[in-house]
This record gives structure tokens, sequence and C-alpha cells, in this order.
């Protein structure tokens, strides 16, 4: 469960997102809508606590992220499965290496333990084959599907967080990815952040819509809502 | 200006202080191993080739000064002398800051640019611990052992042009290289390549960490990572020669 109270969030004293009140229950994916630039990666790294909240605060299972020790934090974030914008793998460490960065880092699990856990998630996502690849050599839609893999690789993350999973894929590859969020969401059954400016994927993988823009949210709910909406920039977004 | 200048000796003293620490409380062997060879054994041919002909070329143009004062014998000493003290760590560090500091910095900058260092600490993992602490340590054991190899490089050109073009036998030359070896010009030696393998580490680290405004800025950022070393390189120098000349005057 992610609620966001009263949130604004910036750089420096720069403010990126205003205001914004949200709330994404256990076992719900919320898709976060928006142009580039809008704030969409800003409001994750609020939840990643990456970034001081300027006002309000953000609340993950009960805990506010703000108030979180240093070492709080640490552990806090070790929870959270994060898939980057791009995947953001590590170049010099080959598939199996990425997966197993979190468990080698954070689990006494002997290294038979980890590989069986990475041959497991790399399964799951469906690129056994690529383990001993490097990131390199890996097309757009299996760095993605790397990079899921990895951010699943703590048995029981707190939230899933999705930044632009989609963006920059062909379509057929696009929906793949699509389908393999919802796999994750039904594996884990927690909240779930998507943040991307598509609406088709959007409504593949969410159960609750939000569009984001300049760093305010314009409507908030299921389809239903969504394409009821009567605002301008909604309605210019659907028409797309 | 200033301020932007105190933040940075701040935020580079910081990461300095982190990673000396995490080398001791979370060695990472791995990741130290695979620096060392990258950074120290991927660097052997340059720095062999750069020592060469600078010492090579040093012979030949001390030989010219010192040919009308009948002093051509001193010639292995000077030779070994100026090498050991000053040009052969300064030589191999500056080459490796060109190799090495450039590599550090486009590397991790790049990493910077596509958010891995991100993704290191949403993962719970310091970046510092992970990238900066092995490259730094690496280059503090590696360069030493580089600018030995240097040395002797440096030393044997000089043999050579002393031989071939000033006609001094062999052993005379060799004498005159063991009476350079005194300890203070070999402490002289070891000190200053283990400061420079510092230099060129953390400052391509630096550089690289900082890095910011995506793959466009990496080039401008590695550029600047090796003029900085370079100029530390040299800034480093004199003022570890003065220090130890101060410390032993000018015995040696
Ligand atoms: N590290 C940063 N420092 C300062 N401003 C930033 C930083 N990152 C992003 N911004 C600014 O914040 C705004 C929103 O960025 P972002 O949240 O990345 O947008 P989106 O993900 O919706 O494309 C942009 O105007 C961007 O220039
Ligand atoms: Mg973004």
């Amino acid at each position: 469960m992610i609620e966001f109270e009263n949130v604004s969030l910036g750089y420096g004293d720069k403010v990126i997102v205003r205001e914004i009140t949200l709330e994404i229950p256990d076992g719900k994916t919320l898709v976060i809508l928006g142009g580039s630039g809008s704030g969409k990666s800003t409001l994750l790294k609020g939840v990643l606590g990456l970034l001081h909240c300027f006002s309000g605060r953000i609340v993950v299972n009960g805990a506010v992220v703000d108030s979180l020790t240093q070492n709080e934090l640490l552990s806090y974030r070790q929870r959270i499965g994060m898939v980057f914008q791009e995947g953001a793998l590590f170049d010099s460490m080959t598939v199996g290496e990425n997966v197993g960065f979190w468990l080698w880092e954070h689990t006494d699990m002997t290294d038979s333990e980890i590989e069986a856990r990475v041959r497991l998630l790399l399964s799951f996502v469906g690129l056994i084959d690529a383990i001993n690849l490097y990131p390199g050599e890996l097309s757009g839609g299996m760095k993605r599907r790397v990079a899921i893999a990895r951010a699943m690789a703590p048995q029981d993350p707190l939230v899933m967080l999705y930044d632009e999973p989609t963006t920059g894929l062909d379509p057929f590859t696009s929906k793949s990815i699509c389908d393999l969020i919802r796999q994750v969401q039904k594996e884990f059954g927690v909240s779930s952040l998507v943040v991307t400016h598509d609406l088709q994927d959007a409504f593949r993988v969410g159960d609750l819509f939000t569009f984001v823009k300049d760093g305010t949210l314009v409507v908030t709910g299921d389809r239903d809502a969504i394409s009821k909406s009567t605002d301008p920039f909604v309605r210019t977004f659907l028409a797309i | 200006m200033l301020l932007d200048l105190l933040e940075s000796i701040q935020s580079f003293s910081l990461m300095v202080y982190h990673a000396a620490r995490y080398c001791v409380t979370n060695f990472r062997s791995r990741e130290v191993l695979i620096q060392m060879d990258r950074i120290g054994v991927g660097s052997v041919p340059i720095v062999f080739l750069a020592s060469l002909f600078a010492g090579l070329d040093m012979a030949l143009q001390f030989e010219v000064v010192m040919a009308p004062y009948g002093a051509k014998a001193l010639l292995g000493k000077v030779v070994a002398t100026s090498i050991v003290r000053d040009m052969g760590p300064v030589m191999a560090s500056l080459v490796m800051s060109a190799r090495v500091t450039s590599g550090i910095a486009s590397e991790v900058g790049m990493m910077q640019a596509t958010s891995q260092i991100e993704a290191l600490s949403v993962m719970g993992v310091d970046p510092v611990d992970q990238i900066v602490a092995p490259r730094i340590l690496s280059g503090i054991v590696m360069m030493p052992i580089l600018s030995v190899i240097g040395d002797f490089l440096g030393i044997f050109g000089g043999l050579v042009i002393a031989f071939l073009a000033a006609h001094i036998p062999a052993p005379l030359y060799w004498s005159g290289v063991r009476e350079a070896l005194t300890l203070p010009n070999m402490v002289n030696g070891a000190v200053k390549p283990l400061v420079f393998g510092f230099i060129l580490t953390s400052v391509g680290c630096f550089y690289g960490m900082k890095a910011g405004g995506g793959a466009a800025m990496v080039g401008r950022t590695t550029t600047r990572a090796v003029v900085a070393a370079a100029v530390w390189i040299l800034v480093a120098n004199f003022l570890i020669s003065k220090l130890l000349l101060n410390l032993w005057g000018n015995e040696g």
C-alpha cells in the first residue's frame, strides 16, 4: 500500500510535483500517465526516498519514507522492486550477475542457491538462455525483461515500481512486457506503480489511472472514470 | 565560484573518506582484482614504451650538456637519479592519466548517465563502496609497481644511449646508476607513484560520479577529469619533492 498525502517534491528549491494525494491499495496497479518532463520519474524518486518531500508525506506499508533513518532507508530500499527507465542494467556484469546482485549483496545464500534463484527468475521472464550475456548484447525488450527479473530478486518486495517499462519498444514487445508486468503482479500481489506515456500499455497493466500535468494530478480513477472524464487534457490524451 | 570549489573539496574528501572506510569494512576482492588487472596490467605496454623513450631522450640531452665538461662518466648517475626521483613516476602517471583517468571518468560517467549509479543506491549498495573504493585501491597498489617497471626501462634506455652514442662502457654507467639508488631517492620514487596512483583514480571517479546531463556530457567530463588529474599530479610532484628535500637535505 502506497499513500501520497499532499506531497510536493523537487530538486534544490525547484518544485516539480505539487501537492499530490494518491492511494494505491495492496494488489492494485496504478498507472501514472503524462508527457515527458511532467514529473513522473520524480514521483518515483520520492517513493524510493531519493528525494525529500517539500511538504506532505509518502507512506509505504505504514512507514513514512521521509522519517526513516539512513540505515532504515537502506533496508527499506532493499525491499523495493524498481525497474528503471531503459533498465539501468550494470554494463560490467552478465545478465546472471545483474539478477543475482541483490541476493549476493543482501542475503547469506550460497553461490549455488543464488544461481538457482537467478535461473528461476530468468525463466520467469523467459530469458534463461541469456544468463551469460552482457547487457550490451541484448535488445531493448530483453533488457527490460532482465531489469524486471533483477527487480524481483527480493522475495518479498513491499512495492514494485516501473519507470517507462515500454518506452522505445515496438508494439509487439511492449505488449509482452505488459503481460509480464501483470504476471509479476499476480506473483507478488503488492501495490505497483507504473509510469508510462502510452495509453494502450496503461490499460493493459493498470487497475487505476492518474494523469499528471506539470506536476499536478488531473484525474484519478479506474478505466471507466477516466474514459468519462471531461478534462480537456485527458480528452486530448485519450484521443491520441 | 569559491563556494563551488569548497563544496567540491568537501564532497571529494567525503568520497575518499568513505572509500577508505569501505576498503576496510567491506573489502571487495573480486572487484579489486578486476580493477588491478585493468588499471595495472593493462597499462604495462604504454608505461613500458613511454618510459623507454623518456630514458633514451634524457640520456641524449644530458650527454650533450655534460660532454663539454668531461662529465660523461656521471651520465648513469644523473639519468638514474632524475628517473627514479622525478621523471619515472611523473612520466608513467601522466601517460596513465590519459588511459586510466579517462577510462574511469567515462565509464563511471556513463553509469551515472544511464542511472546505473542510482540503481546501485536503490538496491541498497553505496556506489562509493562498489565503484570508487576498488578503483582507488587498485591505483594505489598498481602505480608503484608500474613505476618500478618504468624506472627500469628508462634507465635501460639511458644505457642504450650511453653505450651507443656517448661511448660510455656499460659497467661505468651501471656504477653511476647504483650510486643513484640511495635510500632518499628510492623513498622518493616509491612515495610519488603511490600518491599519483591515488590522484589518477580518485579524480576519475569523482568527475565520473558527479557527471550530470546525460550521455552527451560524458565526453566533456572525461576531458576535465584528465586535465585535472594531470595538473594535480604535477602539483603533488612538486610538493612531495619539496617535502622530501626538506626532510633529507640535498643528500643522494
Ligand atoms: N536531478 C535533477 N535536477 C534538477 N531538475 C531535474 C532533475 N531531474 C529531473 N529534473 C526536472 O524535473 C522535471 C521532471 O522530470 P521527470 O520527473 O524526470 O519527468 P518525467 O519522468 O515525467 O519525464 C523536468 O523538468 C526535469 O528537467
Ligand atoms: Mg522519466
